[in-house]
């Protein structure tokens, strides 16, 4: 078991994978942070200042159950929704991500949570952005190419 | 927070390995269609579909040089796929940030 660190939490955004990856380590119980994900607290943390700012959340959080969240983008209303895939607390939580309105698959959010020396690591991956095809045509030339390509950006 | 027409279309023009190729091949200088088939050892008809997909998603640039039509790579495309995932990776690092904040300050 490893010691919780005070490091802030940590995102990083995989292009080739078409996915976020992110973790950040609690100085609480598995079973704490897990309610903090599966209630109307959600609203408290699902926020980013004067980005994106969620006033309401509403679930069921079963297998099958779903999730609808409100709110603002940029001043903007928006409305979120998804389904629960898995609850399995106060380990793994997994469920679908859409905007309602917006073009385009809906992707997943996967939260897994593990004990650690006084807290929860909390890993978070966001996958799905990329399309089925660009999943699927994702090889291992792949990334070196875009890696090279995007260090011109 | 979500991607429009132009980035589905650049996802779909990448997906494909010769595609990749192609941009990669063009990141070390322009290159003809001519010369481009000879390297992938790919029919004329072949690689030209390819650089129309490219075109059309502006991945790569074409040029008039005398009589011949030279290509060059563009990666401006590439910056609005960056651009949006870059969002949802602000937001998530950011709100993880709040939620540990949420649950350690009582």
């Amino acid at each position: 078991m490893t010691t919780l660190s005070k490091a802030a939490a940590r995102a990083v955004a995989d292009l080739t994978e078409g996915e976020i990856v992110a973790a950040v380590e609690i100085s609480a119980s598995r079973e704490r942070v897990f309610k903090a994900l599966t209630t109307r607290e959600i609203v408290r943390w699902w926020v980013r200042p004067g980005v994106f700012d969620t006033t309401d959340w509403t679930g069921e959080v079963r297998k099958g159950g779903r999730w609808r969240a409100s709110g603002t983008v940029r001043g903007e209303a928006y409305v979120l929704e998804g389904e629960y895939l898995e609850v399995d607390p106060p380990a793994r939580l997994v469920h679908t991500w859409n905007r309602v309105g917006a073009p385009g698959k809906p992707t997943t959010v996967t939260y897994m949570l593990e004990d650690i020396e006084g807290g929860t690591r909390l890993t978070l991956k966001h996958t799905g952005f990329t399309s089925q095809e660009a999943c699927g045509g994702a090889s291992a030339g792949w990334q070196t190419s875009f890696e090279r390509l995007a260090a011109l950006l | 927070m979500h991607r429009g027409k132009a980035s589905n279309d650049v996802y779909r023009a990448i997906a494909d390995p010769t595609r990749r190729a192609i941009l990669d091949r063009l990141r070390a200088g322009p290159a003809n269609a001519g010369s481009l088939a000879a390297d992938f050892r790919a029919s004329r008809p072949s690689i030209s579909k390819h650089l129309r997909i490219l075109r059309e998603t502006r991945l790569i640039i074409d040029a008039r040089r005398g009589r011949e039509r030279v290509y060059t790579v563009n990666p401006v495309p590439l910056q609005s796929i960056a651009g949006w995932l870059e969002g949802y990776r602000a937001f998530w690092q950011s709100s993880l940030g709040r939620l540990k904040r949420n649950l350690e300050d009582k």
